[in-house]
């Protein structure tokens, strides 16, 4: 084994500790919100969802996009593989975060709100980036030239990023359903302390499991990259 | 209170299932590269 795919299989093992840890979390986190962390007397149980629903938006819109967009734009710069590389693993990440969103936000709706969904500015702009991050994927498929595919994910990444500020400020913009921020606003977090423990508990796991999520995935495309090169060889 | 602990279950059971499922995703592309 060369010292190069040495390296890729440390990053992938890294990967998957990091990955356990973040997936065990997680888990942590449920069990302390189901038996551990109060019910809230208007809505019931299912308020009980924002422990798993705020953690996955806060990771997707304030780490994982706009590491993308942030690695990308660098890349532009400096054009080292390695950034695009990284921001290709983070755009992936960000999807499935995006996507726990876009799937526990409507299990919670539905008793709260009576529906499913509605078109409201905060949900509509997340089901936008979520198909943003979706054609970054089908791009990169799509684009042979590593040149070509890793300076057009910069600019798809970088729209992502400039999505972010009106998907939060959405429910200030325009009236709709979503609750206001609780905890990243001006004033201090109106949480009981118990209910925000398990919030920045759950942001800490789904933070860890980002982490190691983007390390494994980085360290796969590594691995892939080292073995297209030496069969170019 | 309304009882709607189903809707609760539901939603840990689908968050999940979609991390656990993209992590095996990523191991069995490890194994495969």
């Amino acid at each position: 084994m060369t010292a190069a795919a040495s390296d890729a299989r440390s990053v992938i093992v890294r990967g998957i500790v990091l990955t356990t840890l973040g997936l065990l979390g997680v888990a942590a986190v449920m069990v302390l919100a189901l038996w551990f962390t109060p019910v809230e007397a208007t809505q019931g149980p299912a308020q009980k969802i924002f422990y798993v629903h705020v953690p996955a938006a806060f990771t997707a819109l304030w780490m994982a996009v706009p590491a993308t967009a942030f690695a990308g734009l660098l890349y532009l710069w400096l054009h080292d593989p390695r950034l695009d590389r990284f921001a290709a693993a983070s755009a992936e990440v960000s999807l499935v975060f995006c996507l726990v969103v876009l799937v526990t936000g409507p299990i919670w709706a539905r008793p709260i709100w009576g529906a499913w969904w509605t078109w409201d500015g905060r949900l509509t702009l997340t089901l936008f980036l979520f198909f943003l991050l979706l054609g970054y994927q089908t791009m990169r498929a799509a684009i042979r030239d590593p040149v070509e595919r890793a300076r057009f994910s910069a600019v798809l990444g970088a729209m992502g990023l400039v999505l972010v500020p009106f998907i939060h400020l959405s429910v200030y913009l325009w009236r709709g359903l979503h609750p206001k921020p609780i905890v990243l606003k001006p004033s201090d977090p109106s949480l009981p302390p118990e209910m925000l423990h398990t919030l920045l508990y759950g942001i800490g796991a789904a933070v860890i499991l980002y982490v190691g999520l983007v390390t494994l995935a980085y360290g796969i495309q590594l691995a892939q990259d080292l073995r297209e090169a030496a069969d170019a060889r | 209170m309304p009882d709607n602990s189903g809707f609760l279950y539901a939603a840990y059971v689908v968050a999940g299932v979609i991390y656990l499922g993209y992590t095996i995703s990523l191991l069995l592309r490890a194994r495969r590269r």
